[in-house]
């Protein structure tokens, strides 16, 4: 015991290992591109990549076509691609598979454990589930027409946990302000199991809104699901409002019934300051349980806590819009940005400054980039997907991944400077 | 008797304890159960476990490399903190420390 108290001791006023670095890895100084994957038809048809997608394993990657700009879209085809960037003999020209889909899909997330599942959201207002094993017809099960769809275009889709082990049910969040969530019948359809609508005489917010145009109901821009707490999701609306939701809300959606199979409920508990524009992205932090970062038109992201109204910290990412925010899967103080500008920005917060530790130029010049995903088990690769049909992979520099030492606790701090 | 090697061992606990950056203590039997620890459980069982098959690991790297020698201390520094670890006939006293605490 005093062998151990001595040598505490000593080990805290040792200057021995000052300065000491260890280099397990071989040390990556530049950020390079090392795939940059197209499918010349969906390019010829000046398709935007929507939405991307790796799968459990890391080593595929989907990519949605759609469009991202105004206009009435419904009637044009669309494609779901996906690359295996593990496979011999590659051709970035080709992806290994392409679902032909009807009309544009807007939001694609792989299973995350099955890897060649795949649930997609579509401009119809669909929620299709496909599976790249199958050779036959990719379609596993989809949202029939029933008065349980989505009347508007889906914007996101995830898949969340079910109650028994290993289920996964998904989740779909539409621009008519309805979330759904979906199981899997497979061979046949997806049932919707449980239904929330947002409504702006619903929403708890302190600030006097402008009368709507139309309906009252909220469009959804963005949602995102907390891998803390299982019971929380946040909803960004065109509208700029940032919402904290709940999952177990009781109370019914004000919505006049039109047939659907379950009552729709209210989920919106708490309503954050606001963006001057639509919430494209949010995004919950995979180290600290209460921050999440919300990003829209106005080009600003910003940092909040769940437990306070204003954001911690607000930064300006560009002069454009921002479309896709991402933490990193390993380095607590650093995110990356989506630009309309056609340039990725990546932030850290443990930095002195506000202006981005490094930016991305995607090679089309300035079409803007929509989406971006770090992958899941190879967290040194981005891919970000643009406005010309590109899907470019990012290999990020060990700077830009490897967590310093002291990164929670500071992250920790930050998370704390919440003001009553 | 019994109550005396208690509050011994709770005495040597807390002036390990108020030394500068100690994160935890761990004392684990020799078969690798935690008899003792200031850290949550499942970080306990983790700990405890990895460390014991660590300690026995290096134990008879040190005794196949000389049968007259044994272990009487090992140190696993890494970036964030550095692990103790003091064996004994009996037990193993294990503690985290981040020195530039």
């Amino acid at each position: 015991m005093h062998t151990v108290i001595r040598e505490l001791v000593k080990n805290a006023k040792s200057h021995a290992f000052d300065g000491f670095e260890v280099n397990w890895e071989e040390q990556n100084r530049t950020v390079s591109c090392t795939h940059s994957l197209q499918y010349p038809e969906a390019q010829e048809r000046n398709l935007h990549v929507t939405s991307v997608s790796w799968n459990c394993t890391g080593s595929v990657i989907a990519c949605a076509f759609g469009r991202m700009d105004d206009g009435d879209w419904s009637t044009e085809k669309s494609y779901v691609c996906t690359w295996n960037l593990h496979r011999q003999g590659l051709n970035p020209k080709r992806p290994d598979a392409v679902i032909d889909v009807a009309t544009a899909v807007m939001s694609v997330s792989f299973h995350p454990s099955r890897p060649s599942l795949i649930a997609g959201g579509l401009y119809s207002g669909e929620v299709v589930v496909w599976d790249t094993g199958r050779v036959q017809d990719p379609v596993l099960a989809k949202t029939g027409m029933s008065p349980d769809t989505h009347r508007d275009p889906v914007c996101q889709v995830h898949w969340v946990p079910g109650g028994r082990r290993g289920e996964f049910l998904v989740l779909s969040a539409g621009s008519g302000g309805r979330v759904l969530l979906w199981t899997v019948h497979e061979q046949s359809e997806l049932v919707l199991s449980a239904g929330y609508g947002l409504l702006r005489q619903q929403l708890p917010h302190k600030t006097m809104l402008t009368k709507p145009r139309g309906g009252s109901s909220v469009g959804i821009a963005s949602l995102a699901l907390s891998p803390w707490d299982s019971d929380t999701f946040l909803v960004g609306t065109e509208g700029g409002l940032v919402l904290k939701c709940s999952f177990s809300a009781q109370a019914p959606a004000a919505t006049t019934p039109d047939g659907e199979s379950v009552t729709l409920r209210a989920p919106a508990k708490f309503c954050f300051s606001p963006h001057c524009g639509p919430v494209y992205a949010l995004h919950c932090s995979p180290f600290h349980r209460n921050l999440f970062l919300s990003v829209g038109t106005d080009g600003f992201a910003h940092l909040h806590s769940l437990l306070q109204l204003e954001p911690l910290v607000s930064l300006q990412v560009c002069d454009s819009y921002v479309f896709g925010v991402r933490w990193s899967p390993t380095r607590p103080l650093l995110f990356a940005a989506a630009t309309g500008e056609g340039s990725v920005h990546i932030f850290d917060l443990g930095g002195m400054s506000l202006r981005p530790v490094a930016t991305i130029e995607q090679k089309s010049g300035d079409r803007p980039v929509y989406c971006l995903e770090f992958n899941p088990r190879q967290t040194h690769l981005l891919a970000m997907g643009n406005a010309d049909g590109t899907v470019n992979i990012w290999h990020l520099s060990t700077e830009l991944t490897e967590q310093g030492p002291k990164e929670v606790a500071q992250l920790e701090h930050l998370a704390s400077e919440v003001t009553e | 008797m019994q109550s005396d090697l208690i509050a011994e061992v709770e005495e040597t606990l807390k002036r390990i304890q108020s030394q500068k950056g100690v994160q935890g203590i761990i004392i684990i039997n020799a078969e690798g159960i935690p008899i003792k620890s200031t850290l949550d459980n499942s970080s306990t069982v983790q700990y405890a476990g990895l460390l014991h098959q660590l300690v026995m690991k290096t134990r008879s790297t040190v005794r196949d490399l000389d049968p007259q020698n044994d272990l009487t201390f090992l140190r696993v520094r890494s970036k964030k903190n550095e692990i103790m670890i003091a064996p004994d006939k009996d037990y193993f006293l294990i503690v985290i420390q981040n020195p530039s605490d």
